[in-house]
């Protein structure tokens, strides 16, 4: 060792000053050039590192619930839709109600009851599956005992808002069991949309036998879900879950549409960064990132170059709330020259830069044939005439505005890009405000604010979705904005049948709430996905649902080979009607 | 020296209490509750939940609650995790932030420690230079920086380990030398200072007098002084790593307790926060404990008891 050292010192001793310059400099140029991407049309591997029967995917974090009464977040979504199976699916591409659990069904004339028929089916253990199962799970729902966060979803159902405050018998649901196999709900209203929104995850059935089992075991019947005691009846069954790593799912051969199903085994990780996950996609550990993995902003305009590179619109709209209280904002003059002076496109384009549509209107394109108004993006002209009219020409005189969004790198550039053009077109200087995500929340509930960052994702194809938020008794209306005139042309459109005349009531109301600007709605959310070109059978669809029981690995797949050019990855026709 | 163990184990007591109250107040202070979201949750559904948790109760009860349950080793409920207990995730990230913590250590003190040594015996030469320049590059470089070069280059180009997550050995190489990294580049300086502090000292001129070989002198005379800077440095050094690295383990999806300090904190998640300072908080105290026990054994000039 000594010698050694001896030995390398005189050579370094030497080596002037210079060439150790240069030795560092050399290596760190050969390191960087070995770090330059190799020119190929997709991003990373695309030799499959598993067997044919198998797929790898991110699920971005560990759920909250995998129970469906009580799961309010889309990760644990993810999961439920692929274990359990509700009266009726969505179509993975155009997410019309297919029939599932239910082979048919009877609706009143006056829409509000439907009569939905099962077919005979099994539990994952092997019991059979019955209507009383669904009753079970939807009183589950509004029961206040559970304390499911999203027990609203089970107000549509007659008395189910009367037996969440505790003012109804559990028993009292409009939801009954006719017999064994025939399943009887009744609604509030007659909701046009119901049989879309059925396939939510909130709206699963439970084996009710389990909870029995269990209680009988005396184990905590809140561990249902996990591998060891969980009982499914969907495409697929957990059957492992390592903590906050990864889960394991294998096909579950007692589910009815088992012979459709052609994926063994899904392996999910659960990663966070999205950067990460996209490492982990390059590496080939990741077939798809998952829909609920967004990819990095910054690395969007290099993706875009690549084949296994997708991306579709989204049923979210970004906007901000405005409070219609405080002065100078409660002069609809005023809100509305600040909606009009946002250049949405130029947003999109440089801000955002994921493919999002800026867009002035609340309802998306597209929703159950609701067509959008289509409000103009952008009018700095008419804005500065709007902001003179309401007496603070060129912002004179404009008292202090400030807007507030929850702290994050993505809600920071787009707070500072319309900071600039308010600046800009007219004249007005408003204070950026960011907070972290609790204290945001906290501000939003006591309307301690005056702008405020917000985004919506629908939950069900239909413009109600968006346009309740402005209803005078929804506890997610942060604008202190109510209208009787509103709220009256909901309950209208609501209480009609007629699927067209409700659109033009829903569509008059939307134009109505606008004109007055409670919020100022920036643009409709882009999902992009990186997914491997040998991955079939993968929809792009605007509620981001993508089930796994119509994916497979196409084994045949050379590199060089076209893919198809949008998300629709499917080379054989997949037979969804059963 | 059993005396000054039981007395420091005992201060230990009224530390940590001190910690418990100034965690939980603090916590409590902050706005916000772990049951807002972005979806309005009805009144009183919101009440059942909290009355799960004991949140309905008022803050004074809650507290004499927790002290109580903790005393019998429960840590209470999660509520971002509402099927785990406290208990259950620390169960679960521990161990994980624990083998991390070891590769990161071994790492750090087998080049520190050389590094350290060979730009002390070769002082001012190109040896010393490029050992501290390695050295301050390893203090500077955050691992935010360092860990996403690494994927680059080992990963993604080289493809010899997989660039993130969890579960066998060659997914703790990374973030191990990441981690490992930064503290390595203060041992080494730590360790040079300690070396050159006792270079010139008369036992050193002494034991080169009787002829002494240079290797005996630098591991037998040398060492055992020179690495006390570095000792007093690994206690802090050390709690830090059992709890893991909030961005090292981010970035590698290692399932760790490091992310808990700051999601836990996001989440209002209150029991968790409190469960992950106390752990880190024990550590700590325990670790400084180990660093004044070691100071007896390595230098004679201390006197323990």
């Amino acid at each position: 060792m000594k010698v050694f050292l001896q030995r390398f010192n005189v050579i370094m001793h030497k080596t002037t000053f210079q060439s150790y310059v240069v030795f560092v400099l050399t290596f760190t140029t050969v390191l960087a050039t070995g770090c330059q991407q190799q020119s190929s049309p997709y991003f990373g591997t695309v030799k499959p590192r598993h067997g044919p029967q198998e797929i790898w995917i991110n699920n971005s974090s560990e759920p909250e619930w995998l129970d469906p009464g009580r799961c309010s977040d889309s990760t644990g979504g993810e999961i439920i839709w692929n274990t359990f199976e509700g009266l009726v699916q969505a179509h993975p591409a155009t997410l019309k109600p297919l029939p599932a659990i239910a082979t048919h069904w009877d609706i009143s004339d006056d829409g509000r009851v439907y009569r939905f028929y099962l077919r005979p089916s099994f539990w994952s253990d092997g019991h059979p599956l019955t209507a009383d199962d669904f009753v079970f799970a939807l009183r589950r729902l509004v029961d206040p005992q559970t304390g499911s966060k999203y027990a609203s979803n089970g107000f549509i159902f007659e008395k189910g808002l009367a037996i969440s405050r505790g003012e109804a018998a559990v028993n009292s649901l409009g939801v009954r069991a006719l017999d064994s196999h025939t399943l009887e709900i009744e609604l509030v209203d007659p909701l046009p949309y119901f049989l879309n929104f059925l396939s939510f995850y909130s709206f699963m059935p439970i084996p009710q036998h389990l909870f029995q089992n269990l209680q009988e075991r005396g184990i905590d019947q809140d561990l249902w879900t996990r591998p060891e005691h969980v009982v499914c009846n969907g495409a697929f069954q957990m059957t492992d879950w390592q903590f906050r790593q990864h889960m394991t799912f294998e096909k579950n051969i007692k589910y009815w549409d088992a012979d459709s199903v052609k994926l063994d085994r899904v392996r999910v990780a659960m990663v966070e960064s999205s950067t990460t996950a996209m490492n982990m996609y390059v590496a080939g550990e990741f077939d798809w990132p998952g829909g609920s993995t967004s990819l990095p902003a910054e690395f969007m305009d290099h993706l875009e170059s690549y084949k296994d590179f997708h991306s579709h619109p989204y049923l979210g709209v970004y906007f901000y709330w405005i409070n219609t209280t405080k002065p100078p904002l409660d002069d609809p003059l005023v809100r509305r020259a600040l909606s009009l002076a946002i250049d949405r496109d130029s947003l999109v384009k440089h801000v955002t830069r994921g493919g999002q549509i800026g867009s002035s209107d609340l309802v998306p394109d597209g929703l159950a044939g609701y067509e959008g108004l289509h409000l103009p993006v952008y009018d700095p002209a008419e804005a500065r005439r709007l902001l003179a009219e309401a007496g603070y020409p060129a912002g004179q005189g404009l008292p202090e505005v400030t807007l507030s969004f929850n702290t994050s790198e993505g809600h920071k550039q787009v707070a500072e890009a319309i900071q600039a053009m308010w600046q800009q077109e007219l004249g007005i200087a408003v204070e950026l405000e960011n907070q972290e995500w609790k204290v945001f929340l906290a501000n939003a509930e006591q309307m301690n604010f005056q702008i405020s960052r917000m985004g919506w994702i629908g939950d069900y194809a239909d413009p109600y979705t968006f346009l309740e938020l402005l209803t005078s008794d929804c506890g997610n209306n942060h604008s202190n904005w109510s209208s009787k005139t509103y709220d009256a042309l909901l309950e209208q459109a609501n209480q009609h049948n007629d699927p067209e005349e409700r659109l033009t009531i829903l569509r008059k109301a939307e134009a109505f709430a606008l004109a007055e600007q409670p919020l100022i709605p920036l643009y409709v959310y882009t999902r992009t996905q990186l997914i491997k070109p040998y991955v079939r059978g993968i929809w792009g669809n605007h509620q981001d649902r993508h089930p796994w029981k119509y994916m497979w690995i196409d084994e045949s797949f050379e590199p060089g080979e076209e893919n198809s050019e949008s998300v629709n990855t499917s080379r054989k026709a997949i037979q969804v009607h059963k | 020296m059993i005396r000054l163990l039981l007395r420091r184990l005992l201060e230990l007591v009224p530390t940590v209490l001190v910690i418990v109250v100034a965690s939980f107040a603090l916590v409590r202070l902050a706005p916000g509750s772990p049951f807002s979201s972005e979806k309005e949750i009805p009144a009183e559904i919101r009440q059942k939940l909290e009355a799960k948790y004991g949140f309905d109760k008022p803050l004074p009860e809650q507290f004499i609650r927790y002290i109580g349950n903790l005393l019998k080793g429960d840590l209470g409920l999660s509520t971002k995790y509402p099927q785990r207990t406290v208990n259950e995730i620390i169960a679960n990230g521990f161990p994980v932030s624990l083998t991390l913590a070891a590769v990161a250590l071994l790492w750090s003190l087998l080049v520190g420690i050389t590094a350290g040594i060979i730009g002390a015996i070769r002082q001012n030469t190109v040896w010393d230079y490029t050992a501290m320049t390695a050295a301050l590059v390893g203090i500077s470089v955050p691992s935010f920086v360092l860990g996403p070069l690494l994927v680059l280059v080992v990963s993604l180009r080289l493809h010899m380990l997989p660039p993130a997550g969890w579960g066998d050995w060659h997914h703790v190489i990374l973030p191990g030398l990441t981690l490992g990294t930064i503290y390595a580049g203060s041992i080494a300086r730590l360790m040079r200072g300690g070396m050159l502090d006792v270079v010139r000292s008369d036992f050193i001129r002494t034991a080169r007098a009787k002829g002494v070989t240079e290797w005996v002198i630098v591991w037998r005379h040398m060492f055992p002084t020179a690495i006390l800077p570095v000792v007093s440095y690994l206690g802090p050094a050390i709690a830090s790593m059992l709890t893991g690295s909030v961005v090292v383990e981010k970035i590698f999806n290692v399932p760790g307790i490091g992310p808990y300090f700051v999601d836990a904190a996001f989440n209002r998640d209150y029991f968790l926060v409190m469960g992950i300072v106390l752990l880190y908080a024990f550590f700590l105290l325990l670790l400084n404990l180990v660093v004044d026990v070691l100071y007896g054994f390595l230098d004679p000039r201390v006197d323990v008891s």
